[in-house]
């Protein structure tokens, strides 16, 4: 079966999703998933009360970036839980979510089936009664951690300082670990000299000073945030790709870059 | 039928080369190995359309030619049957990070038979880093393989100097030119390369037939075994209205290559320039000058690509993407990544080819429902930032 041999009802929630958008006021907000993956969901929930006194989702809303089944499925379960009980709606099932769609694709019925997982988030966070809003965490000036194999790519590919010639990264693809508000307007210049400028920052926002914050959300730079560079790559010891940690969902990835800068890198 | 601008996927057979093809499939349908007279007729024609394969790359030897079921068996073929061939000599090979996936698996497969492969990286616009493709040449160095041209992103390879250094070296150079061969012309006079790999469906001849193009003197080993056609290396019964096909498509594809390349190249121009001009956040990949004149690849922020797809599908548009969710593995494309894209880049990613049979007006289409597709699916994505949402309601 195809990856996007979807049912006429799966379409039909693609085409027409029902409940899109976010609930001002929120009484609990469900968010998983993870842009990486390929799929994140928010699901936002008012609470009420039915005739007998019992708790009900008297609204409910999605934002979700994904495949078209992510889609449908937030899409569905809104329709599904909308006037229930918290008990009932915290009981949909991931299957019960595909039995109403007619059935998904195999290959979906675990990467992008996660609706039910957000809705029962969001019920744990009304129930839970905390904040629903990110915490925000200012510019990381933490230093730098070591950085595995960074010392013999020196001068293949891996700075510890500003480099001299900037013409000589036209067209890299440069990776800067944020080490503070120098490292940043680094990153700022060097989008005058390649397309590709990456920064990697242990801070949960955007870091660095008010106007640098400013710059940084209106240029190129590819802010890679709650993230550490944790060791460079390569053959024939130049920089080929990195190995970044996402503090966030703790786990590693590679990244192909051809220029890493740390300043003041003391290992 | 959509508005078909899926054409490094599968390209429809030229007309033309239908009406050749069907007096071999009941008429003058004798196996060329046959002595008799009607055996004779196969072998004429099997060996008019070889000369004509040999001349759309401008072979002067029509035995340089052999035929093969497709792409994936010459590439099979040309590197495993070299590699095989050259063992005594050495046990590395060098392709690049990103081939096409029947190269990428073949590395696997040799590395398993005890060989040493190494994957070439590339640039973030796609090409293949050639200062490093010398570096990486030992003794023990016996083949490269690195496509003419990206099959995803378009971008085109440095074919020329990668043979200049594969002859230096003395290291045999192959090269699957198949995203290419119905867009840019080969000239092996011109540009000496060892073996080629070529596809009749992607010169709009019909599938299940290419050919693997030998340099005199070099020589692979067979991978299936048989009755020793092909001069024994590949065996099996000729495929003779495949082959008649693909000739015909090779001499339309010659004759009519400049003038077509030009127009596909004024499409893929306009098509570029105006989503970049009104979508904001979206970007090409690839090389923007050094690339396939049909070939468009674009990269949009907050969405993901089998929506896009799912959503184009819906306004009868057929096209690509290198997005995980549309892949078996549900791994991005290898490509994207190897360019240095993150995954969540490389998830929003639209590729769209054009073809022979593209019309301007398909194009008009697609500038006319894009836009507005990608608005409707950031509307919908957690990851849009408020003030691009602020700028598409003002717009509104």
């Amino acid at each position: 079966m195809k990856s996007t041999q979807y049912s006429d009802k799966v379409l039909d929630h693609f085409k027409n999703p029902r409940n899109v958008g976010e609930i001002e006021d929120a009484d609990g907000i469900g968010q998983v998933g993870n842009p990486v993956c390929g799929d994140l969901m928010w699901i936002y929930i008012k609470v009420g009360k039915n005739d007998e006194g019992e708790e009900i989702i008297d609204d409910i809303k999605f934002k979700t970036f994904g495949c078209g089944s992510a889609v449908s499925t937030s899409s569905m379960i809104t329709e599904m839980a909308k006037g229930m009980t918290l008990d009932e709606a915290y009981k949909i099932s991931r299957q019960d979510v595909a039995d109403e769609l007619n059935g998904l694709p195999p290959i979906k019925m675990h990467c992008s089936n996660l609706a039910a997982d957000a809705l029962q988030a969001a019920i744990d966070n009304y129930r839970l009664g905390t904040n629903p809003e990110v915490e925000i965490v200012t510019s990381c000036q933490l230093g730098v951690r070591v950085i595995l194999g960074i010392e013999k790519y020196f001068g293949k590919g891996a700075y510890d300082a500003v480099p001299v010639d900037l013409e000589e990264l036209r067209e890299k693809r440069v990776l800067i670990v944020d080490s503070g508000d120098e490292s940043l307007e680094l990153a700022l210049e060097l989008t005058n000299y390649t397309g590709r400028v990456i920064v990697v920052t242990s801070a949960k926002s955007i870091p660095g000073n008010v106007e640098i914050r400013k710059k940084l959300k209106h240029s190129e730079v590819k802010l890679l945030q709650e993230s550490e560079l944790i060791e460079i790559k390569g053959e024939l010891d130049e920089v080929e790709k990195v190995v970044i940690h996402d503090n966030d969902e703790d786990e590693n990835y590679e990244l192909f870059v051809d220029v890493v800068i740390v300043m003041d890198y003391r290992g | 039928m959509s508005i078909y601008l899926d054409n490094q996927a599968a390209k429809p057979v030229d007309d033309r080369v239908i009406s050749e093809m069907m007096l071999y499939f009941n008429e003058k349908f004798a196996n060329p190995a046959s002595l008799h007279c009607d055996g004779d007729v196969a072998t004429d024609i099997l060996e008019k359309s070889r000369e004509k394969i040999a001349n759309f790359v401008n072979a002067s030897n029509s035995s340089d030619i052999l035929f093969t079921s497709g792409a994936t068996e010459s590439n099979n073929l040309g590197i495993i049957g070299a590699a095989m061939r050259q063992k005594n000599k050495g046990n590395h090979i060098i392709i690049s990070e990103i081939e096409h996936i029947s190269i990428l698996n073949i590395g696997k497969y040799l590395e398993k038979e005890g060989f040493r492969v190494s994957r070439l990286a590339v640039d973030r616009f796609g090409g293949i880093r050639l200062d490093k493709l010398e570096k990486l040449i030992t003794d023990e160095t016996i083949l490269i393989s690195i496509s003419t041209a990206s099959n995803e992103v378009g971008t085109l390879q440095p074919t020329a100097e990668i043979s200049k250094i594969a002859q230096e070296k003395g290291v045999l150079f192959h090269t699957d030119a198949v995203s290419s061969e119905s867009v840019i012309p080969i000239d092996v006079q011109e540009v000496p390369i060892d073996l080629i790999t070529l596809s009749s469906n992607d010169i709009y001849g019909p599938r299940g037939v290419g050919a693997l193009y030998l340099k005199k003197g070099v020589r692979v080993n067979p991978i299936i075994i048989g009755g020793g056609q092909e001069r024994g290396m590949r065996s099996g019964s000729e495929n003779v209205p495949g082959i008649v096909g693909f000739a015909k498509a090779a001499e339309i594809a010659k004759e009519e290559m400049p003038k077509e390349s030009e127009k596909l190249k004024i499409l893929r121009d306009k098509l570029i320039k105006n989503v970049l001009d009104t979508i904001p956040k979206s970007y090409l990949n690839g090389h923007p000058e050094k690339r396939l004149p049909h070939n468009a690849h674009f990269r949009f922020d907050y969405i993901e690509g089998e929506s896009l797809i799912l959503t184009l599908k819906e306004h009868n548009i057929a096209a690509a993407t290198g997005s995980a969710c549309s892949s078996k593995t549900l791994e991005p494309s290898h490509t994207l990544i190897a360019m240095g894209l993150l995954h969540e880049e490389a998830h929003g990613s639209l590729l769209v080819s054009l073809g022979r049979t593209t019309r301007e007006s398909d194009i008009d289409h697609l500038l006319e429902v894009l836009p507005d597709q990608v608005k409707r699916l950031r509307k919908l994505s957690p990851l849009t930032p408020s003030d691009l949402l602020k700028k598409y309601e003002e717009v509104k």
